[in-house]
């Protein structure tokens, strides 16, 4: 059997992985983001800051913003005003190659699972490597390097779909959808992990399934979770700190355990 | 208290009257179809006084000769080649363009419009046209008509494919660029893939394109069996044209054919 030679795919990791992961935190501070041709902002002065190994929960009624603000700490979005550290390092100032350097650190995982229809559940998991090398070798699985198709195949078994491996994705069900997304990033080997509603479009026992996946991997990898939902149930049960957003600001920011079901209610009033 | 307000009031009509500046629009077009009538030089005595002559010659295409099968038969492989060789460069050549020409992937406006008036250039000049061209510009045969067909399938297949990447998901391209994986990448693993079911029909139905126009090429000296049929017309062998035409119609059947198969196939297969 071919060894792997990624120490992630196994769940251990190097010292430098290691402190990579200790340095990788998100602070935000005083983001603000209008949209052209509107008059309000969508929101105003955010700030907040995600500390390495924590699961944070962004909450807040449809419209609020919650998505626009998880593009903005990456910059798929631009902001109009505010700062941005990932890892201690501004991603204000940045352009092209050293942005992209930046965002090989930062998984992320949308509500519409955003994988290539056509292409098979290895090649789209191979795709996580993508962050890290470019050229054909990421493209499809069958130019990858053994390895590599090694570890995205171990990826694939850690969310329990290593027999679709041969799959189109478009023949897949949400959930599984979402399962091969997740497994994307795995491969990826994210410190800090974004999920944009990742169980939105799920029923409700594959949302769970997925949550359950989601807390199994942040504690076996000291994975930062930054992930936004409309149930209130996951961010007081997946999360250590809840953020707010309403009335175009953060009108929340604090400990999971200190909230209940009707205070956290009030931010989709 | 004030009374409900009647429902049916806000029922649309069941039909909408025209607007003053339709119906004279119409008018106008109705004039200038009755007009075009006499333009287009239709005539029932013109028809009816050519009905027997078609009778005979249809009836001295019976039965169809077989004396230069060999050389038509030939003739009829050239075309094809020149249709396929012109359309596999043409669409190799597409693919450039229309990236150039995509507004999710041209670098910028002005080469954006650049391009595509290019292209639209190319297609809107009849192939019958790009023959002559090339017909003086590298003389008679056929690699004029190769060029042309190289022509007329960028003109078509730049455009189409520019638009089958423009309708591709952004989402996978968002989701890899938010890790960090370059513009290059993007496109190869997402745009090229989404675009394909559209690319492939695109090429494959501009392969039967170029076969059909391959056969009129050869009419102004450009290669293939056009060449052949007009001779046989001109030299009043009408039943050697008949072969011509029934093996014309064997290779665009097969070509027709062949690429309905060949899509299905490709369109199913993982990658």
């Amino acid at each position: 059997m071919e060894s792997l030679a990624h120490p992630a795919a196994s769940g251990t990791a190097t010292p430098a992985q290691e402190q990579a992961r200790t340095l990788t935190s998100l602070t935000v501070s005083g983001l603000t983001k209008r949209f052209a041709g509107s008059d309000m902002p969508v929101f105003r002065d955010v700030g907040f800051e995600v500390l390495p190994g924590q699961s944070v929960a962004l909450i807040g009624a449809n419209g609020a913003g919650k998505s626009t603000l998880l593009r903005c700490c990456v910059r798929l979005i631009e902001p109009d005003a505010g700062e941005i550290l990932l890892g201690g390092e501004s991603l204000s100032d940045k352009r092209g190659r050293a942005l992209r350097q930046s965002r090989q650190r930062v998984g992320f995982v949308f509500q519409k699972h955003c994988l290539v229809p056509r292409l098979s559940v290895l090649s789209n998991v191979l795709h996580g490597n993508l962050a890290h090398g470019c050229g054909p070798r990421n493209w499809l699985q069958g130019l990858a390097r053994d390895e590599d198709r090694q570890r995205a195949m171990d990826c694939l078994e850690q969310v329990g779909l290593a027999d679709h491996a041969s799959k189109r994705c478009d023949q897949l069900s949400g959930g599984q959808s979402q399962r091969v997304a997740i497994a994307r990033a795995l491969m990826q080997d994210p410190t800090l992990l974004f999920a944009d509603e990742p169980t939105a479009s799920l029923d409700p026992q594959s949302g769970e399934a997925v949550m359950e996946l989601f807390g199994e991997l942040c504690g076996k990898r000291r994975l930062t979770l930054f992930f936004v939902s409309h149930q209130i149930e996951h961010a007081l049960h997946y999360a250590d700190r809840v953020l707010g957003l309403k009335d175009r600001r953060l009108g929340l920011d604090s400990a999971s355990s200190g909230q209940t079901l009707t205070s956290l209610r009030e931010f989709y009033v | 208290m004030s009374e409900p307000a009647n429902p049916l009031a806000s029922m649309p009509h069941r039909f909408e009257t025209p607007s003053w500046i339709n119906t004279g629009l119409f008018a106008l077009f109705l004039g200038f179809f009755l007009w075009s009538l006499q333009g287009a030089g239709l005539s029932l005595t013109d028809l009816l006084t050519g009905l027997p002559n078609m009778a005979q010659v249809a009836g001295e295409m019976m039965p169809p000769a077989t004396d230069r099968l060999v050389p038509v038969a030939q003739s009829i492989l050239v075309t094809f080649q020149m249709a396929l060789v012109g359309t596999v460069i043409g669409v190799l050549l597409s693919i450039p363009m229309a990236l150039l020409a995509a507004r999710n992937t041209s670098p910028h406006p002005a080469v954006r419009h650049l391009v595509r008036s290019v292209v639209s250039f190319m297609r809107t000049v009849p192939d019958l046209a790009w023959a002559l061209f090339f017909v003086v510009s590298v003389g008679l045969g056929a690699f004029a008509g190769t060029l042309t067909i190289i022509v007329d399938t960028i003109g078509f297949c730049a455009r189409f494919f520019a638009e089958a990447m423009e309708e591709v998901d952004p989402g996978p391209s968002e989701a890899l660029a938010s890790i960090g994986a370059s513009p290059i990448d993007r496109m190869a693993v997402v745009l090229l893939p989404g675009a394909m079911p559209s690319m492939i029909n695109t090429s494959l139905f501009s392969l039967e394109k170029a076969v059909r126009s391959s056969v009129i090429l050869g009419l102004v000296g450009a290669g293939g069996i056009g060449a052949e049929l007009a001779v046989s017309m001109e030299m009043f062998r009408y039943d050697q044209a008949a072969t011509i035409i029934l093996l014309i119609f064997m290779l665009v059947f097969s070509v027709e054919q062949l690429s309905s198969r060949l899509r299905n196939r490709l369109m199913d297969r993982p990658h």
